[in-house]
């Protein structure tokens, strides 16, 4: 590759890039001005922490902050969980391997909004999981499955929604590892768990990370599934801007804004250390440790 | 012990079992629903609906805004498509075909529209609108909404596919005497060609399904499919013209996206597509 004048690069860059830089820079900025009072659509504006500490204030800002972490983590943890044995089992090609792989990856192809309706329409009152289990016996009668409180079966769907994406981003990693280092660990005696914690974790942790980040991300800005399947008793953080902004008060909408940008940022870097702390890298340095450990343990 | 391959098949069959509860049925029951008579509801002591009629389909058509839902999403998608991919060809040929300091960071930024939550985008889009007094042109706030927001997907793809033009082809065209078109026939057109295509349709297709700009900058009154599908499971949920309209909107859309995923393919097969 040749190395042309930066100014030629930038000019280049310019109409891609640039546009990027200015729209979500012009959209993270008017979100912080207004959540400390500018750029008010009415009224006057002028710097004011007021509608901060309203906000603050508010039981219910922070029964949505809670709530929104709450279906980010597990959306995270519970996609990947799901994808991982997955992703190992489709590791190697196998007759029908692309089908399984097929079919798994299918949601991604559906839009959210048709997969909540097909959800609702399984869970009705009348629907076919009622059915099952009165017929089963585990039910006396239908009860009613929708919009449960426990948030069940929102993060079913967003599980359902975000697991081949995690899939996806896994089986590629889980695929570059060599298959000498697995046999290493086998021939030493290590069985699944530890075959997992002590060399597939680790080295495919950054797969992991993005995995997480991004589900983790996603699940918390819910707003779709939230307003059709989620809990009636409690708002996400996105629904709540939203409710704000229908009653024209932008400013707490900013806020509400603000935080969840913040939140998107500090919980996917925390998702993202603990992915790396819990599962350490240099896995070969590890294997090595172990098997010596096992030697003396042999000797003795 | 149980041999591998015995586990295999059982694995695969308790996965075809699970496919068939996570995808055939619900979409059987969207079909069926989409079918149902209204002169004679589908009571839950019948196992099928007890008339099998296309009635919904043409009340839908005929009483809902499902004709502007689909001009509007239709004519936004390829507009959408064309002018991202055209405004992304000079980032992705740059990011591409040249070795320049700070490159790793303009790849980055690129993914910026990727990782702000849609729903502050929307919001705080609007905002600016009604801050420049732009609001009322819905239409053009919401294309020009996407364009930037499926520039990461256009830049991604291209600048693969521009990685992947080979230096000696353009060379060896040079040294021939082809002229600057020819040059771009014979050596760059055959490595971009997967490329133009799978850009030009993941932006479609997403431009097709994106839910909170339509939301949020239509309202009041523009619709698009996706915006039409969420306030049919609303307030006034009807079960049979839900399905109706969820069919019209996931149908097409999977059938483009087998068709992106072939594209991929023999674009390059370690690329993701990107997510749904």
């Amino acid at each position: 590759m040749t190395r042309p004048s930066p100014w030629f690069i930038s000019i280049l860059l310019l109409p891609g890039i640039g546009l990027i830089v200015v729209f979500i820079g012009a959209v993270i900025y008017i979100a912080i001005a207004q959540s400390v009072g500018f750029y008010n659509l009415t009224g006057d504006s002028g710097f004011s922490m007021e509608f901060w500490e309203k906000l603050i204030g508010r039981k219910s800002y922070w029964t949505a902050v809670r709530y929104s972490l709450f279906i980010g983590f597990w959306a995270a943890v519970l996609s990947v969980a799901v994808a991982y044995p997955l992703a190992l089992w489709l590791r190697k090609p196998f007759k029908g391997s692309l089908t399984v792989s097929a079919i798994l990856k299918a949601p991604l192809m559906i839009h959210g909004i048709v997969a909540a309706f097909l959800f609702l329409n399984i869970i009705s009152y009348n629907g076919l999981v009622n059915q099952l289990l009165v017929w089963t016996g585990l039910f006396d009668e239908p009860h009613r499955l929708q919009n449960d409180s426990g948030a069940v079966g929102l993060l079913f769907l967003q599980v359902w929604k975000n697991m081949p994406f995690a899939l996806l981003l896994l089986t590629g990693a889980v695929q570059s590892i060599p298959q000498d280092t697995l046999n290493a660990a086998q021939d030493l005696g290590a069985g699944t768990i530890e075959r997992f914690r002590r060399i597939i974790a680790p080295l495919t942790v950054s797969a992991m990370q993005a995995a997480l980040i991004i589900v983790f991300i996603d699940a918390l800005a819910d707003f779709t599934f939230q307003t059709t399947v989620g809990p009636t008793n409690r708002q996400s953080l996105s629904q709540y801007m939203e409710f704000f902004r229908g009653r024209g008060r932008w400013n707490e909408a900013a806020g509400v804004g603000v935080t969840l940008m913040a939140l998107s940022l500090i919980g996917a870097v925390l998702m993202a250390l603990a992915a790396r702390l819990i599962f350490r890298e240099r896995p070969i340095a590890r294997v090595v440790a172990w098997y010596e450990t096992r030697r003396v343990e042999a000797r003795t | 012990m149980i041999a591998p391959h015995v586990l295999n098949r059982a694995l695969m069959i308790l996965l075809i079992c699970v496919a068939i509860l996570w995808l055939v049925i619900p979409f059987t029951m969207a079909v069926l629903w989409s079918l149902v008579d209204p002169a004679l509801p589908w009571t839950p002591d019948n196992l099928l609906p007890p008339v099998i009629s296309t009635y919904r389909w043409s009340y839908m058509w005929e009483n809902s805004l499902l004709k502007p839902a689909l001009l509007n999403s239709y004519t936004l998608a390829p507009l959408a498509a064309l002018l991202t991919f055209a405004i992304s060809m000079p980032t992705a040929f740059a990011i591409g075909r040249y070795d320049f300091r700070g490159k790793e960071t303009v790849k980055l930024i690129a993914l910026l529209p990727l990782v702000v939550p849609s729903f502050v985008t929307a919001i705080f889009f609007t905002s600016i609108l009604y801050q420049i007094g732009l609001a009322q042109y819905r239409f053009a706030a919401i294309l020009f909404a996407h364009i930037v927001l499926f520039l990461p997907y256009a830049i991604r793809i291209m600048s693969v596919s521009f990685e992947q033009v080979r230096i000696d082809h353009i060379n060896a065209a040079r040294d021939l005497g082809a002229a600057p078109w020819a040059v771009f026939r014979a050596a760059y057109w055959p490595a971009l060609k997967p490329g133009v295509l799978a850009a030009l349709l993941i932006v479609f297709i997403k431009s097709v399904e994106e839910f909170a700009i339509a939301y949020i900058v239509g309202q009041p009154g523009f619709v698009t499919v996706p915006t039409l599908v969420y306030s049919s499971l609303g307030q006034d949920f009807n079960r049979p013209n839900a399905a109706v309209l969820s069919l019209i909107l996931a149908v097409p859309n999977v059938v483009l996206m087998l068709f992106l995923e072939r594209l991929l393919k023999s674009a390059n097969p370690a690329m993701a597509s990107g997510k749904g």
